[in-house]
């Protein structure tokens, strides 16, 4: 601890241009900050944060020989950093700068209030002195970063995140819980607007991440706990039994030039047929399959749940002896320096909206099965049929928002950002296929926001697609065709209208992934209200979340396109790599600390910390509490509870924050 | 601008008439004694149709819901209350089951009548409709076909309802007088007769 001296504070108030002092008296706070103890400056400046404000504190410092700085302005979450160097550069601790917060928590709720708004600009400025007297030199701790990645979930965001941090020489971990990578995007037929098959572009990079020597790739695989911080994440994996071994596996068994080459003879003999989840049950799959052709890695999987154990795949497998029955979990853990999340999403339950009939009426389809069904590897080889009779449909509607857009509580408010765009792209798809059918589009507002995509709308439009200006009220079916009754109003006719369809195409709303929750509680982010992971900044930080070293990529942050997923992803890898390329972070030195002549040796404390960072040591005969300072967070919970008050909570000592609660209730005096 | 044409020939002065949209003849106070009469939220309304598509009178009228939503909206007080399309709402419900903003346009129509009706807008079966609930207790009293149907089916010829205790009929008469319900209806009823 440092040695105690006279308190020598700088008060320094931000204008923000209009944003404080358009609702606070800056003047009137400053001639305030003069009066309080210990304050021997007190300024001012349009802007603190720029080149000019913060050579104010630089010299404030050197002239009046400051110990403590006082900067009322915006959020500490924006410019704590910028003041704290400041601080620094005029040379004194940067952890001797205290901010007020007059601007997020003060003029901007109270802007039609100038009076209030000033007294309590006082009142902050006040606390913040009295905590800047008390305030400490303290030191960041740098620890060593794992030179090493963990990447969530292997669609398209996950796969590109993995390929630059691999090729940026980082060892990456990509984590799958399906037994295959590729994610949605491997499911799609064709991509807008430039048409090009989503396969064929996403497979030359399924296979990068399957050669890449850079990249650990685990399949069926789930995160299990998450601990430690940024720099040092050990993480447990949870290795679903797959029931089939890859030839790595079985060599490190003995069993020589064995292990899955992934030739399928075990399911060609599996007697157990189930719905293939990756053509949502519009083709069949065995007890032992793989999901479709081009799966990476090439081996199968063993769906425990309707394996009968018969064993007939055993003899198949023969003298690779791949296939191991009594396969259950493992465990692994991995250390790594930085995370990216990318789980991706699922369709909303659109079933849930009972007018439209989905699952009442067999024609009425979602986009996703309508990409299977028109997709050449798809359950049908590309031939779009109705579920009812398998005829080739000649009138199509496709029923846009559907979900989205949303505000009953059934549904979802926001919107689905790629739904508008990739039935623009359905219905070229079947006027390209199917001569003289008919593409019915029902919309509110068209959304061609991208590069190329309002010409794409133009050319959907020119190819001959109709577009009814309204939202699907109701759909009907006629229980002997099987043909589906479209109600809505064209609103730009102001005519109600009822069109006969053979087949109806939901665009249904797009929702996060069953397990992201989970996963985004392990590495403790946040989400916004719409259910989605939340960034650190919707705008100047949109990869970043607030725990450190977690990063965020695709769609698990709110619906984009595969564009968007791509930019987002190669943002997310470049700012997980960062830290890694440092090869070290700067812990905040808020670490308790035990004064060790005071500590009973009584070992509460080592039970209540969250993150187990504390440890009873033997010390010159008596047990003393001890803190691994990388592991403590500051949270403060031992200090607050040791009975003996031997625990200082650096940066939050109990007479700083007592000093802070007389300066708020007595109004400064002491 | 010059709204009056001037030419002379009342035909030719409607059918040529200005159809400009003027903020001037809009009237704010309309849209908040909508939404404070029908509690519902009509200025979050995206005019998608699903209420229009919903209603089972549009096909089979010119009545558009969606239309009326817009003239709250939009403050257009006169054009909406003076259209007699206001009154071929059924109360289905149907499109606030539907709506995605989760407004309630049925509401919205409810509150329209309410307003018009302050104006002395509105059409002469409701009056009537008012005059039997005075006499009788209900919008569509009971008849000799009903009774035999309800016979048939072996029910009391009368339903338990005022039909079979005329005692609470003073009851609701009080309620309409206190609106003076009924005797609105009566002096509108004799004023068109005129």
């Amino acid at each position: 601890m440092a040695e105690k001296k006279e308190a020598r504070i700088g008060v320094f108030l931000c204008h923000c241009g209009t944003n404080i002092a358009g609702s606070i008296n800056i003047k009137e706070v400053q001639d305030y900050a003069r009066t309080l103890p210990g304050v021997v400056v007190s300024d001012e400046y349009q802007y603190m944060c720029s080149t000019p404000g913060q050579g104010k504190i630089v010299d404030a410092i050197k002239e009046h020989n400051l110990t403590g700085i006082v900067v009322a302005a915006c959020s500490p979450r924006l410019h704590e950093p910028t003041f704290r160097v400041a601080s620094k550069v005029g040379g004194i601790n940067p952890f001797r700068f205290e901010m007020a917060n007059i601007r997020e928590q003060n003029s901007w709720v109270h802007m039609h209030d100038k009076e209030g708004a000033t007294a309590k600009a006082k009142d902050a400025v006040r606390i913040a002195v009295a905590k800047a007297s008390l305030l400490e030199d303290l030191f960041p701790k740098s620890v060593p970063v794992e030179k090493a990645a963990i990447v969530v979930g292997a669609g398209v965001a996950g796969i590109q995140a993995s390929l630059d941090l691999a090729n940026a020489g980082i060892p990456t971990y990509l984590v799958e819980k399906t037994p295959t990578i590729g994610g949605r995007m491997s499911q799609l037929d064709k991509t807008f607007p430039t048409l090009d098959c989503s396969q064929c572009i996403l497979t030359p990079k399924m296979v990068d991440v399957g050669r890449n020597e850079n990249i650990i790739l685990k399949t069926y695989t789930e995160v299990e706990k998450v601990e430690g911080y940024i720099g040092n994440f050990e993480i447990t994996l949870r290795k679903k039994a797959r029931g089939v071994m890859t030839p790595e596996e079985a060599e490190a068994k003995g069993i020589v030039g064995g292990g899955c080459n992934g030739c399928g003879d075990c399911s060609g003999v599996c007697p157990v047929i189930k719905g293939n989840e990756f053509e949502f049950a519009m083709a069949p799959r065995k007890a032992i399959f793989i999901h479709h052709p081009q799966v990476v890695p090439n081996i199968y999987t063993v769906d425990f749940e309707s394996c009968i154990k018969c064993g007939l795949c055993v003899e198949a497998c023969g003298d690779k002896k791949a296939i191991d029955l009594e396969m259950e979990d493992s465990f692994e853990k991995i250390k790594v320096g930085t995370a990216i999340l990318a789980t991706g999403y699922e369709l909303f339950p659109i079933e849930k909206k009972a007018e439209w009939g989905y699952n009442r009426f067999e024609n009425v389809i979602t986009g996703l099965e309508f990409e299977r069904l028109i997709c050449a590897s798809g359950p049908t080889g590309g031939h779009l049929v109705r579920p009812s009779d398998g005829q080739t449909p000649k009138k199509v509607g496709f029923v846009l928002c559907a979900g989205s857009r949303d505000n009953t509580g059934i549904g979802k408010p926001y919107c689905s950002r790629f739904c508008c765009m990739y039935s623009l792209k359905h219905a070229h798809q079947i006027i390209e296929k199917i001569p003289g059918v008919k593409a019915y589009l029902f919309y509110m507002d068209i959304r061609s926001f991208g590069k190329m995509y309002e010409e794409f709308y133009y050319r959907i439009q020119d190819e001959g697609a109709k577009f009814i200006r309204g939202r699907v009220a109701n759909i009907l079916e006629d229980p002997k065709s099987r043909n589906l009754m479209v109600f809505a109003e064209d609103t730009l006719l102001q005519r109600p209208v009822n069109i006969e369809l053979d087949l109806v195409v939901l665009a249904s709303a797009v929702q996060p992934s069953p397990e992201a929750d989970t996963v985004r509680k392990l590495f403790g982010v946040s989400k916004s209200a719409d259910g989605w992971m939340l960034e650190a900044h919707p705008k100047l930080n949109p990869c970043g979340t607030t725990t450190a070293g977690v990063f965020l990529a695709g769609v698990c942050q709110g619906p984009k396109d595969i564009p968007d997923t791509v930019a987002q992803a190669e943002g997310a890898a470049s700012a997980a790599s960062i830290p890694i390329h440092v090869g070290k972070v700067e812990l905040e030195p808020y670490f308790a600390q035990c004064m060790e002549e005071k500590c009973a040796g009584c070992g509460m404390c080592v039970n209540l910390c969250p993150y187990s960072a504390l440890a009873l040591v033997e010390k010159e005969g008596k047990k003393v509490m001890q803190v691994t300072e990388a592991k403590c967070k500051g949270c403060g919970t031992c200090g607050g509870f040791c009975p003996g008050g031997a625990i200082h909570m650096q940066h939050f000592t109990t007479p700083q924050i007592v000093a802070q609660i007389d300066a708020f209730l007595l109004g400064g005096e002491q | 601008m010059a709204r009056e044409k001037n030419y002379g020939n009342p035909q030719l002065e409607n059918k040529l008439r200005d159809r400009y949209y003027y903020v001037d003849d809009t009237k704010p106070e309309f849209l908040a004694n909508v939404e404070k009469i029908g509690r519902t939220i009509a200025h979050m309304c995206y005019q998608c149709g699903t209420c229009t598509g919903s209603c089972p009178s549009a096909p089979r009228s010119s009545y558009r819901i969606r239309l009326f939503v817009r003239r709250a909206v939009l403050g257009l007080e006169e054009e909406a209350l003076t259209d007699p399309d206001l009154w071929l709402c059924t109360t289905c419900y149907s499109c606030t089951d539907r709506c995605p903003r989760d407004i309630a346009p049925t509401d919205i129509i409810m509150a329209m009548r309410n307003l018009a009706f302050k104006w002395d807008i509105i059409p002469r079966n409701f009056l009537q409709t008012v005059q039997l609930i005075y006499k009788s207790g209900h919008g569509v009293p009971n008849n000799d076909v009903n009774r035999a149907a309800r016979e048939r089916l072996g029910l009391p010829r009368d339903p338990p309802t005022t039909h079979a205790y005329p005692e609470f009929i003073p009851g609701i008469q009080k309620i309409l007088d206190h609106y003076k319900l009924k005797e609105n209806a009566d002096r509108m009823l004799a004023e068109e007769g005129k």
